[in-house]
């Protein structure tokens, strides 16, 4: 009995996901998020060297980032100062392998 | 897409919604460096506890009706992994967990296929190094139909946060 009440104490600790997120989700080592008018074509080279994943590279206009590759260690952001920080979205299940695959424009919006 | 495409997928989809609340799931370790593994353990911590969703880990593929493969396919699992999947009932899902099953870590050599995508045919890839066991939840949940995917809609760029 004693058991069931400290139970009742301590209430719900089980996530609540899917309903809610967790709220140190956003802790979570995640991709990274760039700020295309603070990257430059040296920049995305730099971070492109930084990357032990082999995650991004630079292709032609664009920061391309790999979701699949992306082991969320964090060098990125280390390397680009303002214009990188951590995405903190971790629900990145799909059906579609290609739809991984993310087109960064480096410098300006374009659309 | 053919009329006879159009049937199939239609049937797929219906078959996956009859998982919707009871989907027993099989692991297949097929080279990972077992982190993956551990994530997926915790989802049957009480604290994920994922039999609240109707999901349950089965030791036998006979009764499964979704493998979750993590690693690299690597080619001394080829056999256990065809057969592993040669043994579960239709319909089946294929989900991919982590960043060597979905290909960008190893490329193809003697060892290695380099992704699962060259053995079976996936139907959810599910990214991370490890994903975390949130992670896992949404791809369950994409596999079976009850989440939307949402990376189509992330953008990635720091001005705006990618929609929840």
């Amino acid at each position: 009995m004693i058991w069931f009440l400290r139970g009742l104490r301590r209430g719900v600790v089980t996530t609540r996901y899917p309903a809610h997120a967790d709220p140190w989700a956003e802790a979570l080592p995640t991709p990274p998020s760039f700020d295309p008018q603070k990257l430059t074509f040296e920049l995305a080279e730099r971070l492109a060297a930084a990357c032990p994943a082999g995650a991004l590279r630079r292709d032609g206009p664009d920061l391309v980032l790999d979701l699949a590759g992306c082991t969320g260690c964090g060098r990125c952001c280390e390397v680009g100062g303002e214009a990188v920080a951590a995405s903190g979205s971790f629900e990145l299940a799909t059906h579609d392998r290609g739809s991984l695959l993310k087109r960064i424009p480096i410098g300006a919006d374009r659309d | 897409m053919t009329e006879q495409q159009q049937v199939e997928a239609e049937l797929h989809e219906r078959a996956v919604a009859l998982f919707r609340r009871s989907l027993h799931i099989r692991t297949f370790d097929s080279g990972s460096c077992a982190v993956c593994e551990s994530e997926i353990r915790l989802l049957s911590s009480p604290y994920y506890d994922l039999h609240r969703l109707g999901f349950f880990f089965t030791p036998a593929p006979r009764h499964a009706d979704l493998l979750l493969v993590s690693g690299v396919a690597v080619r001394a699992a080829d056999h256990a992994l065809r057969k592993t999947f040669d043994a579960m009932p239709e319909p089946r899902i294929v989900v991919a967990v982590g960043a060597c099953a979905l290909g960008s870590v190893f490329t193809e050599d003697e060892l290695v296929h380099g992704s699962v995508d060259a053995v079976l045919p996936v139907d959810v890839y599910v990214p991370g190094c490890p994903p975390s066991p949130l992670a896992l939840l949404h791809g369950l949940l994409v596999a079976v139909g009850r989440l939307e995917e949402k990376v189509q809609a992330f953008r990635f760029d720091l001005r705006e946060r990618n929609p929840a």
